[in-house]
């Protein structure tokens, strides 16, 4: 059973910032609940108030402005994965929105809401990193604007100040001629690990890549000096690499055995998903869809 | 101004009145309470499992809005002024549903407990995709857990009623 609370609904971000001002640390931000409610569910949390962020109407919004694609908090897993607006500026979180949970937990569960809630086995976080995505958290300071590497801090913890809340994701296409893929295995209806990339390519050699995993320590990450070692590789020399690299991977990732894995099992299933996302990834190279 | 400062009232209980298979209900519900417990206890159709409680299992499964939802993971009070599909709604009076059939004629169902959410799941699917491959059946159907490993049955009873829905020219129309 759920411990008894109270909800109060605004329906702009003004009055929600003001309300979690207000009510401090007994409040929580309720957006979808496919998170929130298990925790509270299970005695894990007990807020005295949620702050319902459902009737904001422009948490709900996915556009594409030209430049970025805007990606409401409150925008659920299943509006991403059917938008097509999301398949074709960022694939990579279409591919990984098409994978969380089941159905329902889709229907029901945001994008800010899992962002925010920053569980490490999460699907988004992954994808959205390899797209150089940023954040907007609004408070009663108002509103400010971070990427989201530098929003992920640890496991369920972000940079947002206890009063603010996640109103926006923006998500930059990759450039023209990229290739893409997202890879993950699971156990249990969650990614034991995954790993995305995107990749320029140059005459069959790796032109430009960036690569980020997750689900096998405190956050997902990029991995920045892996990046740069792929550069003028072909695939099967990266593939190489990336088999040489678990010492990096570990140091990196800082794996966290738990009930879908042990560290070591994490950090192998690591170097695989990464070759398979690097192989995707350049098998994709040039032959994007023109944006719209 | 008073207006808004009305709806910055926190609230314990809440108004809800709602349709479920096509008849209205309202009352006053506590905000922690779930839908599971709303359509169970409140409202009487028992047809619809608790099961896992943790939005794995899907034996809670219910349609809002045409949707597919975990009523064990949904609060009841935002189930106001929406429409609500449940076991007990998907047959047409004594006209059972194409997916319901299937499920007979294949006997997808061995302790039946789950049968509920995953006929809720597959109508969902159904209203979609009249035509789904048993890889996006699979995919559609990962939450929906039978235990007794009906999978292979219930694969085909899905199959089955949207090569019916396909002749009938649809799968509107149904609860």
């Amino acid at each position: 059973m759920v411990s008894p609370f109270r909800v109060v609904t605004p329906t702009t971000v003004p009055e929600a910032a003001a309300e979690m001002e207000r009510l401090g640390d007994a409040a929580r931000i309720y957006a979808g609940g496919a998170e929130l409610l298990l925790l509270m569910r299970n005695g894990l949390l007990e807020p005295d108030y949620l702050v319902n962020i459902k009737q904001v109407p422009s948490l709900h919004g996915i556009n594409w402005d030209g430049h970025v694609l805007r990606v409401g908090a409150a925008v659920t897993h299943r509006q991403l994965e059917r938008d097509p607006q999301v398949h074709a500026h960022a694939p990579t979180l279409g591919e990984a929105e098409h994978h969380i949970g089941n159905i329902r937990v889709r229907t029901q569960g945001t994008l800010g809401g899992n962002l925010a809630f920053a569980d490490p086995h999460a699907d988004p976080g992954t994808a959205l990193l390899v797209h150089d995505a940023s954040v907007t958290v609004e408070g009663p300071r108002g509103p400010r604007q971070l990427l989201l590497d530098d929003f992920f801090v640890s496991t369920y913890e972000t940079a947002l100040e206890p009063d603010e809340l996640l109103t926006e994701v923006q998500v930059p296409p990759l450039p023209f001629g990229w290739g893409w893929a997202y890879e993950r295995i699971e156990r249990f209806y969650r990614p034991t690990v995954n790993a995305a990339a995107a990749i320029a390519a140059n005459d069959g050699r790796i032109a430009e890549v960036r690569l980020a995993v997750g689900c096998v320590g405190p956050r997902a990450l990029r991995l920045r000096e892996l990046e740069e070692k792929l550069q003028g590789l072909n695939l099967a020399d990266a593939k190489r690499v990336i088999g040489e690299s678990s010492e990096y991977l570990v140091e990196q990732l800082e794996p966290v055995g738990d009930l879908l894995g042990g560290a070591d099992y994490k950090i192998h299933v690591t170097g695989v998903l990464l070759a398979r996302a690097v192989e995707q990834a350049l098998a994709r190279t040039g032959d994007r869809d023109d944006r719209q | 101004m008073i207006g808004s400062e009305l709806r910055l009232q926190t609230v314990q209980t809440a108004p809800v009145s709602l349709m479920v298979n096509g008849q209205p209900w309202s009352g006053d519900v506590p905000v922690e309470e779930v839908l599971l417990d709303l359509i169970r206890s409140r409202i009487g159709l028992t047809g619809t499992k608790r099961g896992c409680e943790s939005e794995v299992c899907g034996a809670c499964e219910v349609l809002v809005d045409g949707a597919p939802v975990s009523s064990c993971n949904f609060l009841a009070f935002e189930a106001n002024g929406r429409e609500h599909t449940t076991i007990e709604g998907v047959a047409d009076g004594d006209q059972l549903h194409p997916v319901q059939e299937a499920f007979i004629r294949n006997v997808a169902a061995q302790c039946g407990y789950c049968t509920s959410g995953q006929i809720m799941s597959a109508v969902a699917l159904l209203r979609e995709n009249t035509s789904p491959t048993y890889e996006e059946i699979a995919q559609w159907m990962v939450g929906n857990i039978c235990r007794c490993g009906c999978y292979p049955a219930i694969a085909r009873s899905i199959m089955e009623a949207g090569e019916e829905l396909r002749a009938k020219g649809g799968a509107n129309g149904q609860g």
